[in-house]
């Protein structure tokens, strides 16, 4: 449970006073409903004796009324605010969960990051995410309001109807439902982390069936897969129905825990009454307290079914957090008038060992625009990637301001050096949300001026300006004009080593040579290389490196 | 608007069969009210007869409503489980013999395992629900009413009200649901923003204002949420006054009634404490279906909503493929193509396909600018889209829903859209498993180097989650694939598209290859290089013919 635990603190410390809050109007709406019951119960008991007993007059009728009809209302008002505050409790504790997330997957290596920007992965984390929405408002928050109503009952019933009878109710209550629930909790990890597994199971087959569907048709294998895939649905829905069966078990045997407490209490009230220890409307509390008291314990049944499936999501969500910790570098003085050096320079893809590319060589000076020609396949990419500092080199030295580049700490590297690669991604929100993920303080001139050197004030006009929306990943731009947000981006940075990646990739020619006449007139000390294929770029550029393609040899054949 | 759910006979008896349990079982409180109050009432005047029989009908009541309600909410679990499994595969057998279908493989995805679900819990919560409302208030109000007018003239005016609460309480919460689903939507679209940028945020520097625009971005959505929730939770709220209004007045009126205050409202003219336990104990339970009602009202609004999905779904015109993609004996005889006046319908327009003759070990380039309708072309060649007039003959035969099946036993298609399975490379080129050796094969199509490289060879996981491999790298891979099928006719699209010069001429000489080896290649393509190693050529004109 400790998985559980961490992310409950976590949680918990997104708005400690919120969700005090949000436990205290869970604690009165149960305390307030079971008080009245009781209340009631007790009143209308007294009623009935001193009406036989014909001292009706002189029963002091104004209290108890006035006590159920501010119990009654009281408690629809503690139901509102406990229903508002836990929601948005919820609402910020999943907030901060998610931006743990997010932190936790910083530190993945950049080709892990890069997988991540589609398909499985992501959908895993989100699914994870999702599955603790209910960890505080279906188990934490009615754990300890009920916890703390039963303490309540305790108290109050002792001190009425003696001991016997709050003990009896006590202990039936807590260690019946607690044994109830604990079975529950223990039988549902299994189904629940397996229907979980199954649902993720079908949803990669499916997509994989989709995708491939044009192969799989003309091999003659849709029947097949067809069958496989309902086999993978049966067992997705196998495993929900299993989750089912305990949880109506649970229902069950709690529905009986109710009824044998209620029972229990109507049974030592009968006693107790005949002994005459004590009168029939204290009696008649016990009861209806009984009854009242099982809103404390039906509802945490949904909490604990998801109990398997919430514990191993949070087991994924920390366990990839702890992975691969940079060790960090003590800080470093380079020397910015030195450029990019680098010396017989190899790389492979990643996971492979294989050179892509012949040693590459080459000097870069401030203010040097060279161009990386060659074409396709030939490991361009690759190779920024490891000048970048995001991949290590097969072989080779780079030295970056005289200093080389593995003894670079991450973030004065990034101050210094900046890449733009061919796939750049832009997040939903607002054009100046995008800019300012690149310097800590963003004023419109600096943004204007950014968007002025890559030609797009025009297009930020028309969408709206600075506060102009864009969707989901930046849509609402053309791809040329996503690709040169990114380069503003960079362009903010104002870095002495800028790497780009085919950096005019979908704009026209007249535009491609603006868009890259603006770059070097904002950064004219800026030392550029840039993997180029078309001649806008390698014409604009003081200097061309052929990227040759490295020869395979045979012995790894 | 929404579908009706459509249940078959047996399944409606048994929805019935879950309604009149769950029902059955709310009325068994009756019995349990009953001995509570009479042994209460008891305890005032010298105590009942027989206590233990009272106390056991409380118990065998209680039992027995525990063990109806878990068998109700068992059948309408599985029938929701049936619908649910149903829809799923309905929707599956629709989609996946229309490799052209305008829905996205992750949309159908996400239907499939996250939407059609919600369909389940509008008949196992909402349904039971909304049968309890229909049944239990009232046999309860006339249960009060037979003991109290005033009693129950208190539920009356607290309890009417209740249509017209429920369609309060109902928009209202449809409402709340829908807004609740965009905000949780909403967070994790800016979640999966923020986590698909990372390796820009990491190049710029930005770890640190990339979460503190997403705290603040989650922070104002929040806030709306909780804006549109205020007031969609009052709604509620005025159900749960209600309730507790009628529970107070009723108490009051009992009590009032037993001191002797009130002597109106009942029909003897007095009531005995047995009867006043009795009516307060009735109360919570007359209004209790109905806050499950309100509870299960967004269960059908989420079902309504996917309802309305898999209706636009359903409204995706694209025809489906000729015959069922199943593996049967091949069609005989040398290749024998014969495409006369055919044309297909895509989205809403005609494309019209070149008469075709094709013989055995001839190649074929299909030819024209984009849009003009190659892949199409292809397609229907495949016997994937059907024509809407005119027709395709192969060996003598119509290609038809009869032939299509054995037709493609014979093909090989390397398609322009490249997708690497999710499996190890050895098992998607041999996909029937036949174990047979792939070394030929791979060094037909020039990919030998290409499985060299890769870190397992051929055990190499490819696709999304294992290693990559170039375009280039793929289409040599996929293009072995096709050789070691023993296909005799290749269907290639845009085989060359976006590889440099040196890849594209060793794709061109392996086809080049096949053919002397006796296939028939057709490939769509605008490479000049390509289209010259064919040995004709076919231009299809723009879209506008």
């Amino acid at each position: 449970m400790r998985p559980l635990w961490h992310i409950t603190r976590l949680m918990w410390r997104a708005g400690p006073w919120a969700m005090w809050r949000g436990a205290a109007a869970a604690l009165a709406v149960l305390v307030m409903g079971t008080a009245l019951l009781g209340l009631s119960g007790w009143f209308i008991t007294a009623a009935g004796a001193a009406g036989i007993a014909g001292v009706g007059i002189a029963f002091d009728v104004f209290r108890p009324s006035a006590g159920v009809r501010f119990l009654a209302l009281g408690r629809a008002g503690a139901r509102y605010a406990e229903r508002l505050l836990t929601h948005d409790t919820t609402l910020r504790a999943l907030a901060s969960l998610r931006l743990a997330v997010l932190e936790q997957l910083e530190q993945r290596p950049i080709a892990s990051l890069r997988q991540l920007r589609s398909g499985a992965g992501l959908n895993r984390i989100i699914a994870d995410v999702d599955a603790l929405d209910g960890l505080l408002l279906r188990l934490v928050l009615p754990v300890i309001a009920g916890l703390l109503t039963h303490l309540g009952a305790l108290a109050l019933i002792w001190w009425l109807a003696g001991a016997q009878i709050a003990l009896s109710l006590s202990v039936g209550y807590l260690v019946g439902s607690g044994l109830v629930l604990w079975r529950a909790a223990k039988s549902a990890v299994a189904p629940s982390v397996e229907a979980e597994t199954a649902r993720q199971t079908l949803r990669h087959d499916v997509i994989g069936l989709l995708r491939g569907r044009r192969d799989v048709i003309v091999q003659g294998l849709l029947p097949k897969t067809r069958i496989e895939i309902d086999a993978a649905e049966a067992q997705a829905t196998s495993a929900e129905r299993h989750l089912s069966r305990i949880d109506e078990r649970t229902a069950l045997r709690l529905s009986l825990v109710v009824t044998l407490c209620t029972a229990a209490a109507l049974a030592l009230g009968q006693l107790a009454v005949r002994a005459g220890t004590i009168d029939a409307a204290t009696a008649a509390i016990g009861v209806f307290v009984a009854l009242a008291l099982a809103e404390t314990v039906l509802p945490l049944r949904r909490g604990l079914a998801d109990l398997g499936r919430m514990h191993s999501a949070a087991r994924r969500l920390l366990r990839d957090g702890t992975t691969g910790h940079p060790t960090a570098l003590s800080p470093i003085t380079p020397d910015t008038s030195r450029g990019l050096t680098v010396t017989d320079l190899t790389v492979a893809r990643p996971g492979r060992q294989v050179a892509v590319s012949a040693p590459l060589s080459l000097t870069l000076h401030p203010g040097d625009v060279v161009a990386l020609a060659g074409p396709s396949g030939h490991g361009k990419s690759t190779l920024l990637d490891a000048l970048a500092g995001l991949t290590n080199p097969l072989s080779g030295q780079v030295i970056l301001a005289g200093i080389p580049l593995s003894d670079w700490p991450e973030t004065q590297l990034r101050d210094c050096l900046t890449l733009v690669p061919q796939r750049t991604s832009l997040i939903g929100g607002t054009v100046r949300e995008n800019l300012a993920l690149s310097v800590d303080t963003l004023t419109d001139g600096a943004a204007w001026a950014a968007l002025q050197t890559v030609c797009m004030t025009d297009v930020i006009a028309r969408v709206g300006g600075l506060d102009g929306v864009l969707g989901e990943a930046g849509s609402g731009l053309s791809g040329g004009e996503a690709r040169r947000l990114a380069l503003a981006r960079a362009v903010l940075r104002a870095p002495k080593v800028l790497l780009l990646d085919e950096p005019t990739e979908g704009l026209d020619d007249a535009l491609a040579r603006d868009v890259l006449a603006g770059l070097k007139k904002a950064l004219p000390e800026c030392a550029i290389l840039m993997a180029a294929h078309r001649p806008a770029e390698t014409e604009f550029a003081t200097r061309t490196i052929s990227v040759k393609r490295h020869i395979t040899k045979t012995e790894y054949i | 608007m929404a579908a009706k759910i459509d249940l078959v006979p047996e399944q409606r008896r048994a929805l019935a069969r879950a309604k009149a349990l769950a029902i059955a079982a709310d009325l068994l409180w009756l019995a349990q009210a009953a001995s509570i109050a009479i042994l209460i009432a008891g305890w005032l005047d010298g105590g009942v007869a027989q206590p233990v029989l009272w106390v056991t009908l409380f118990v065998s009541a209680g039992s027995l409503r525990a063990i109806l309600s878990a068998r109700a909410g068992r059948i309408a679990f599985d029938l929701g489980q049936q619908v649910v499994s149903l829809t799923r595969r309905r929707l599956l057998d629709r989609e996946a013999p229309r490799p052209n279908s305008t829905l996205s493989s992750a949309e159908v995805a996400a239907m499939v395992t996250d939407k059609i679900p919600l369909l389940a819990p509008d008949i196992s919560r909402y349904r039971i629900a909304f049968a309890r409302v229909k049944v239990v208030p009232i046999v309860l109000l006339l249960v009060v009413l037979s003991q109290s007018w005033a009693a129950a003239a208190i539920l009356l005016v607290t309890g009417p009200l209740i249509p017209v609460f429920m369609a309060l309480v109902g928009m209202a919460a449809r409402d709340a649901s829908a807004k609740q689903m965009v905000e949780i939507g909403a967070v994790n679209r800016v979640l999966v923003d923020h986590i698909a940028a990372l390796p820009d945020i990491r190049l710029l520097g930005g770890f640190d204002r990339s979460r503190r625009a997403f705290a603040v971005h989650v922070d104002s959505l929040r806030e709306r949420t909780m804006a549109v929730l205020r007031i969609a939770f009052l709604s509620s709220t005025v159900l749960e006054l209600f309730a507790a209004i009628g529970m107070a007045m009723v108490a009051v009126y009992v009590g009032f009634t037993l001191l002797g205050e009130i002597n109106f409202g009942t029909w003897r003219g007095t009531m005995t404490p047995a009867t006043g336990i009795f009516i307060l104990l009735l109360v919570p339970e007359f209004f209790q279906p109905l806050r499950d009602l309100a509870a299960a009202w967004h269960d059908k609004a989420a079902a309504d909503a996917v309802r309305d999905d898999l209706e636009n779904a359903a409204g995706d015109e694209t025809a489906a493929i000729l015959g069922a993609g199943g593996r049967v004996t091949p069609l005989d005889g040398p290749v024998m193509i014969r495409v006369r006046e055919a044309q297909v319908l895509r989205g809403a327009r005609h494309i019209a396909l070149p008469d075709i003759d094709l013989g055995p070990g001839q190649s074929l380039a299909l030819t024209g600018p984009s849009g003009a309708g190659k892949s199409t072309a292809l397609d229907a060649l495949a016997g994937l889209l059907p024509l809407s007039s005119g027709h395709i003959s192969v060996q003598g035969v119509p290609l038809d829903d009869a032939h299509a099946d054995a037709w493609r036993a014979r093909i090989a298609m390397v398609p322009q859209r490249l997708h690497m399975p999710d499996a190890a490379l050895h098992d998607i080129l041999d996909p029937h498993g036949t174990g047979a050796n792939l070394a030929d094969a791979l060094s037909r199509a020039d990919a030998t180097d290409v499985v060299a490289a890769l870190p397992d060879g051929l055990d190499t996981r490819l696709g999304e989650t294992g290693a990559g491999v170039s375009g280039g790298e793929a289409r040599r891979l996929l293009l072995a694939r096709a050789l070691f099928s023993g296909a005799d006719i290749i269907i290639a699209d845009e085989p060359t598209a976006d590889l440099d010069t040196d890849t594209a001429a060793r794709i061109i000489a392996a086809l080049r290859r096949a053919q002397s080896a006796g296939a028939t290649v057709i490939v769509a393509s605008h490479d000049p290089n390509l289209i010259a190693a064919m040995d004709r050529v076919v231009s299809l004109s723009g879209p506008d013919s």
